[in-house]
């Protein structure tokens, strides 16, 4: 183990880390929800099954996947349809879909499946109780499926080149948890110690899809091909992520969730500055880190998007990765602080892709020293809501100052700052972004830009005696209790708020859902517009059969020849 | 069939929002409505009944005119029980010492989750009495005595630290709302939402390029 010098590094400042061409430029680290799901599975030796599998030529059926932990038992259960080209849409606007799923709380008997049968095709429009802990859906991938099936009826295994392409045969939309239609709520199974990490049992539930892809691949194949069909080879299955087309649902929820994403974002700033602080790298850790940095090389190189915003993003950050070579050409990492010193040398050397990707990468030869702070990203103060109404007048005026400096010094009256304004459908009842001046939104708008918020209260607060007391602000100004709250929360949560204006017209909802889906461990961000896109997820992972300690960590970075 | 208490919360906080109340207040009554349905008492039922009575009138009117001397009037003669409530705890630490008494507040029992907050904040049971009952929360649980079912009509209210929790009611995971008071409550929600436009269609949620490929 290396020495970690006694002087700390200090946290990158939220100034630095909170803006949003930062946050859309964030890249999955250790800290992943995937990954520590992976890691912990294969550490407490969980046990999985395929108790049932029961599908016909056509991809209709369902199946049962379990997963057995020291405590409990979850199941996957999944139906398949036979859905028509016509109808299949990653849209939320959908309606069918070719499979759905529940992750079930136990171990589901027939008269469970039943209903489960009458209600997870469904989806939106119907209805699950508290043993489901996730409801979600994916279409098969009408670039590649087809492909597959044929090639493996005929004999022979898929090219390898195609499913790199696409790196899924089906893709997820969206993949509801926590009290969604009827679902258990967080709190049921917060308490258990494999749901402290955000998102766990959706992370799982996606794992065990991509089981289900590989196995329906293979049923249809053998359907289609009999005995001339061969299974899907373990190492091209091993390639395969499943995909995930998401749209502006997530985006609002970091915004909605500000002490969840300060403790997101604040457990990898740590991270970070643990691993700056270490003062000498052994030859071991050096060896990782660019053995690692190669096999991100091939992940990168991997990366297609047609956007332009994105495409652009990839030069950039290919052009970081050949500065980043060349730069460890000339350091050997021996040297005092050798990770302080990259991070301090990339901040000017490299785009923000770049930045991140190395600040995820340094985190690699140190789970030791951060895998811990995973444990840390709950949301668990069920009292943070409540505001302190005793507090004066000018302290909150000075929280806002502290917290939303860049929102008071913005002219919110102009026209392309407040260009947008988010709101909800009556239509699919989803989040939607549009244009304040153009469309009949306004009176409908969600409370998604905190900083004019912010800078609205300051307003207000600038007419009372600075010795009042919040409550009596409040009393008479209710319509500012949104971002006083806010203010309080970012007060002892740093990371609490996005330092940009979120209704600009020239912001990108991407960045949004970029910043969430790396903390849940999603590589391969294809935006398909401003404010839709398509990842990877689990690509490389170990299948159930695979998963070992040494299988379960690091299988996001593909393996390249030495 | 039984929801999930983020479904009451969410529903209930847009409930509040279509029927005029501001995001932050908004979202203070999702969180009364949560807490009262996880405390074993009809949640949707007493936010529905107070957005029903206050329906039309500004929230101000209904909001305690001043915090000063701790008895708390509404200008309309009324005290909404979210406005008040939210006062309550927000001035918890400022009225410990005197306790608090309100005038005619429309459905007293949505003034116990605000209780419990301040319970919470000044690590201290608060007692809420009104029409003859006596309910107690230390943050959680809650106590009732005095009678089998809450009353819940409009009534004078005193809210002080202190009593005791004698037989706290059994905690929920999920509830049951009446469907009459589920559907008032879905109906305001629906307020909040856009009428979707062809435009909204194709531009909101962000399509452009095809995605069944």
């Amino acid at each position: 183990m290396s020495q970690t010098d006694p002087a700390p590094v200090p946290l990158r400042p939220p100034e630095q880390v909170m803006r949003l061409a930062r946050l859309g430029s964030l890249h999955q680290c250790r800290l992943s929800f995937m990954r520590v799901l992976t890691r912990r599975m294969a550490r407490e030796g969980w046990r999985f099954a395929r108790p049932v599998f029961d599908f016909d030529d056509r991809g209709v059926g369902h199946a049962v996947y379990t997963a057995q932990t020291p405590e409990r038992t979850y199941s996957l259960v999944a139906f398949g349809h036979d859905l028509p080209p016509e109808m299949r849409s990653d849209r939320v606007i959908a309606t069918a879909w070719d499979a759905t799923f529940t992750l079930f709380d136990g171990v589901p008997g027939p008269a469970e499946i039943d209903r489960l049968a009458r209600n997870v095709p469904l989806q939106e429009a119907g209805r699950v109780d508290e043993r489901s802990l996730s409801l979600s859906r994916a279409n098969r991938s009408a670039r590649l499926w087809e492909e597959v099936v044929a090639a493996l009826a005929e004999g022979r295994q898929p090219d390898a080149d195609r499913i790199a392409e696409v790196g899924y045969l089906m893709r997820t939309t969206a993949v509801y948890g926590s009290g969604k239609f009827g679902a258990a709520d967080y709190d049921t199974i917060a308490d258990r110690p494999e749901m402290r990490t955000p998102f766990q049992a959706e992370m799982l539930s996606v794992w065990l899809t991509r089981v289900f892809q590989r196995d329906l691949v293979n049923h249809m194949a053998r359907a289609r091909g009999g005995d001339r069909a061969v299974a899907l080879a373990p190492g091209i299955a091993r390639r395969l992520g499943i995909g995930n087309s998401t749209g502006l649902g997530l985006g609002p929820f970091i915004v909605n969730h500000p002490l969840l994403f300060n403790n997101w974002i604040a457990a990898r700033e740590e991270a970070i500055a643990r691993v700056r602080a270490v003062d000498r790298a052994t030859a071991a850790e050096i060896a990782l880190f660019r053995q690692l940095l190669a096999r991100s090389g091939v992940l990168v190189a991997q990366w297609r998007s047609q956007h332009p915003i994105q495409r652009a993003k990839l030069a950039d950050l290919r052009a970081d990765l050949a500065a980043l070579n060349a730069r460890l050409e000339a350091d050997d990492l021996t040297g005092p602080r050798p990770w302080d010193r990259l991070i301090d040398w990339s901040q000017t050397a490299l785009s923000l892709e770049g930045q991140e990707l190395l600040a995820s990468l340094i985190l690699e030869p140190y789970g030791p020293l951060v895998d811990d702070l995973a444990d840390r990203m709950g949301d668990t103060d069920p009292d943070a809501a409540r505001i302190d109404g005793a507090m004066p007048v000018s302290r909150a005026r000075a929280l806002i100052e502290d917290n939303y400096g860049w929102a008071l010094a913005l002219d919110w009256d102009a026209p392309e700052n407040c260009a947008r304004a988010w709101y909800v459908s009556a239509e699919k009842l989803e989040p939607r972004v549009g244009e304040r001046f153009e469309e009949p939104i306004a009176a409908h708008e969600l409370p998604l830009a905190p900083g004019r918020d912010a800078a609205a209260a300051h307003a207000a607060l600038a007419g009372w005696p600075g010795d009042a007391p919040l409550a009596a602000f409040l009393l008479r100004h209710p319509e500012h209790r949104f971002a006083i709250r806010r203010a309080q929360i970012a007060a002892r949560a740093p990371y609490a708020e996005i330092r940009d204006n979120t209704i600009a017209a020239d912001m990108l909802p991407i960045d949004l859902l970029r910043a969430k889906l790396a903390f849940f461990g999603a590589t391969q961000f294809d935006p398909r517009s401003d404010r839709w896109v398509r990842i990877c997820m689990y690509g490389g992972a170990p299948y159930p059969e695979e998963l070992r300690p040494e299988t379960a960590d690091l299988w996001v970075y593909p393996e390249v020849a030495p | 069939m039984t929801f999930s208490l983020s479904e009451i919360e969410a529903t209930a906080r847009k409930a509040a929002r279509g029927a005029g109340y501001s995001w932050g207040m908004a979202e203070e009554a999702g969180r009364a409505a949560r807490w009262l349905c996880a405390a074993g008492l009809d949640g949707c039922a007493l936010l529905a009944a107070a957005l029903a009575a206050a329906d039309g009138t500004d929230p101000a009117e209904l909001a305690p005119r001043a915090l000063d001397d701790w008895h708390w009037r509404g200008g309309a003669g009324r005290l909404c029980p979210l406005m008040a409530g939210a006062a309550l705890s927000d001035a918890a630490a400022l009225w410990q010492q005197t306790g608090v008494t309100m005038e005619r507040v429309i459905v007293p029992p949505l003034l116990l989750p605000f209780a419990a907050l301040a319970a919470r904040a000044l690590g201290a049971n608060v007692t809420v009495r009104w029409a003859g009952v006596t309910a107690v929360t230390e943050g959680r649980a809650l106590a009732v005595s005095g009678a089998d079912d809450l009353p819940t009509g409009p009534a004078d209210v005193s809210v002080a630290i202190g009593g005791a929790m004698a037989a706290p009611l059994p905690r929920h995971t999920r509830a049951s709302p009446r469907p009459q008071d589920w559907e008032a409550l879905t109906a305001l929600a629906a307020r909040t939402y856009a009428p979707a436009t062809e435009e909204s269609r194709l531009k909101g949620a962000g399509a452009g390029l095809t995605d069944n490929d």
